[in-house]
């Protein structure tokens, strides 16, 4: 039997030639998405370590109060698996792809629209993923990833003042992260909870592990902050307490609270913006209007 | 990731991707100096590790198209989407023609693709018919031997032979031409003092050394072979007399 082959040797005589250049294919990935992030001046994810909190509800409101106020604003739905931002913006339609990239659809007051919604095929269409998802939750990790980044490199953006990004709840840890790695410049992270303890308790979690991920934390939104009768118009208490407690135990702002309200709900569910005298409208005005303010101080 | 020859000692080249089945994907090399090949089969989950990255096997020759990754990986999209997704006819024939070029110019490791870009015959370019004189002709046991050789590499091997027959006023392929053609070193040349060095080399042994060196330039991209490129693999031919 002939002696086996030192490959070591072999190859120190070989000139090796990058045929696939992975790496240049990542660069040039990673290149795509500063050049489309690099004309949007304000980045803010949305986020809670709870669901169910009002995270979509808060970035669709937020969103219309930024473009009330006149700046050109994008939304990202990046709850992968259960996008609502369209509905509740009233949006239907689908992307166009052009040589540039994929032209979103468009929303009340020219906002640009970003969700997986536009790629399935009709409303009930689950998210599913050609792949073994049964055999690798690395690779599905792996293909959200790169989800997101096709979202935020192969839009059409444009020249914005606010992209308004949507995070899936807090089961889905590895999205901070994944945002604030492609995004280093993020401006930081408004943060939805409700006064319930249980909710609080998680989201604090959520807190530590955004900061930990680098992301700064603009402040807290306390939602379902009591209900408004829909007869009376009084405000009846849902939780004891509020977030006062978890501000000041996390440092955060509390950028305002929004009462439990019909027409909200209903607003929501139709995708018909509530109207800008109503007074949930003006909190969110007022809550902008501070974000702004305090970005524009920090400018540097 | 590299595949190499053990007996050779050189890198395999790349071939092309292949579905053998569903989640799977066969990549196929072939050594350039015995020309054995070997093809590489993945698993599903490999397969998704792969595309889940969003860069393409083999290298890139067109750029990617716009939400590439996940219009594709979905497994129901809307029709619109998809009849969207396909790129233009322009661009269609833009990335032909580059790949046909490519495949010309010998670099067909560039893209998964390639192959079966030059299987297509360069459709509707007329890029190949080009390169295949109309008054070639192949004789039977040419065609038969060209038979033999794997589809996937067959239109390449066809495009070599005819090229070197028209190159050198050669109307019918037999399985003699075939054999020069395989040992034509293409467009490389050698300087006067290569071709003094070349014939130190115990003449046993000149062939195999001139075609091992003729490879190196290839790979490298080079068009002519020097002194200074001799001296280079000279350790490889150590005890060859150059």
């Amino acid at each position: 039997m002939k002696p086996e082959k030192d490959l070591k040797s072999i190859l120190e005589n070989l000139e090796y030639r990058d045929d696939a250049q992975v790496q240049k294919q990542l660069v040039d990935q990673s290149i795509d998405l500063k050049i489309r992030m690099g004309r949007i001046k304000r980045k803010i994810v949305v986020m809670s370590g709870k669901g169910g909190v009002g995270k979509s509800m808060t970035t669709a409101n937020l969103a219309l109060a930024f473009a009330r106020a006149g700046h050109k604003v994008g939304v990202l739905d990046v709850d992968l698996n259960g996008p609502c931002i369209p509905k509740m913006l009233g949006v239907q339609g689908r992307f166009e792809i052009t040589e540039e990239g994929a032209i979103p659809p468009v929303g009340p007051y020219g906002m640009k629209i970003a969700s997986m919604e536009f790629l399935l095929k009709q409303e009930d269409t689950p998210v599913q993923w050609k792949g073994p998802m049964e055999l690798s939750p690395v690779w599905l990790g792996l293909m959200e990833m790169n989800v997101i980044r096709e979202f935020l490199a192969d839009i059409i953006w444009g020249e914005l003042d606010y992209l308004l990004i949507d995070l899936p709840p807090g089961a889905a840890a590895d999205k901070p992260p994944v945002i604030a790695g492609f995004i280093p410049e993020l401006d930081g992270a408004v943060v939805v909870s409700t006064p319930s303890e249980v909710t609080k308790a998680v989201v604090k979690k959520s807190i530590h592990y955004a900061r930990g991920a680098g992301i700064p934390m603009l402040g807290l939104i306390e939602n379902m902050s009591g209900a408004i009768c829909p007869e009376c118009s009084t405000t009846v208490t849902l939780y004891e307490g509020g977030c006062t407690d978890i501000c000041a135990e996390m440092d955060l702002p509390l950028l305002g609270k929004i009462p439990f309200d019909q027409k909200l709900a209903n607003a929501c569910d139709r995708g018909n913006p509530l109207d800008t005298e109503h007074p949930i409208s003006k909190n969110f005005s007022d809550i902008a209007s501070h974000l702004h303010d305090f970005l524009e101080s920090k400018k540097y | 990731m590299k595949f190499v020859c053990m007996k050779c000692e050189s890198f395999m080249s790349f071939n092309n991707v292949q579905t053998p089945g569903e989640q799977s994907l066969g990549v196929t090399f072939t050594c350039p100096t015995c020309e054995m090949q070997v093809a590489m089969v993945t698993n599903a989950g490999e397969t998704a590790m792969v595309k889940s990255l969003g860069v393409q096997l083999g290298g890139r020759t067109a750029p990617a198209t716009p939400m590439e990754l996940t219009r594709s990986s979905l497994k129901e999209t809307p029709e619109i989407a998809e009849t969207e997704a396909a790129p233009s006819a322009t661009a269609q024939q833009a990335l032909l023609k580059a790949e046909t070029e490519k495949t010309e110019q010998g670099e067909g490791g560039g893209c998964p693709f390639s192959s079966m870009v030059a299987q297509m015959g360069g459709m509707g370019t007329g890029e190949t018919e080009k390169t295949a004189p109309a008054t070639v002709s192949w004789s039977e046991a040419a065609e038969s031997r060209l038979e033999g050789v794997p589809s996937f590499m067959r239109p390449m091997i066809k495009m070599g032979v005819e090229s070197y027959a028209q190159k050198n006023g050669i109307s019918a392929i037999t399985p003699e031409v075939m054999d020069a053609s395989k040992n034509d070193p293409g467009d490389i040349r050698w300087s006067k003092g290569a071709e003094a060095r070349l014939e130190n080399i115990p003449s046993f042994v000149r062939p195999m050394a001139k075609k091992e060196i003729e490879r190196i330039a290839k790979e490298r991209g080079e068009t002519e072979i020097t002194d200074k490129m001799m001296e280079e693999s000279k350790e490889k031919f150590m005890g060859m007399g150059y």
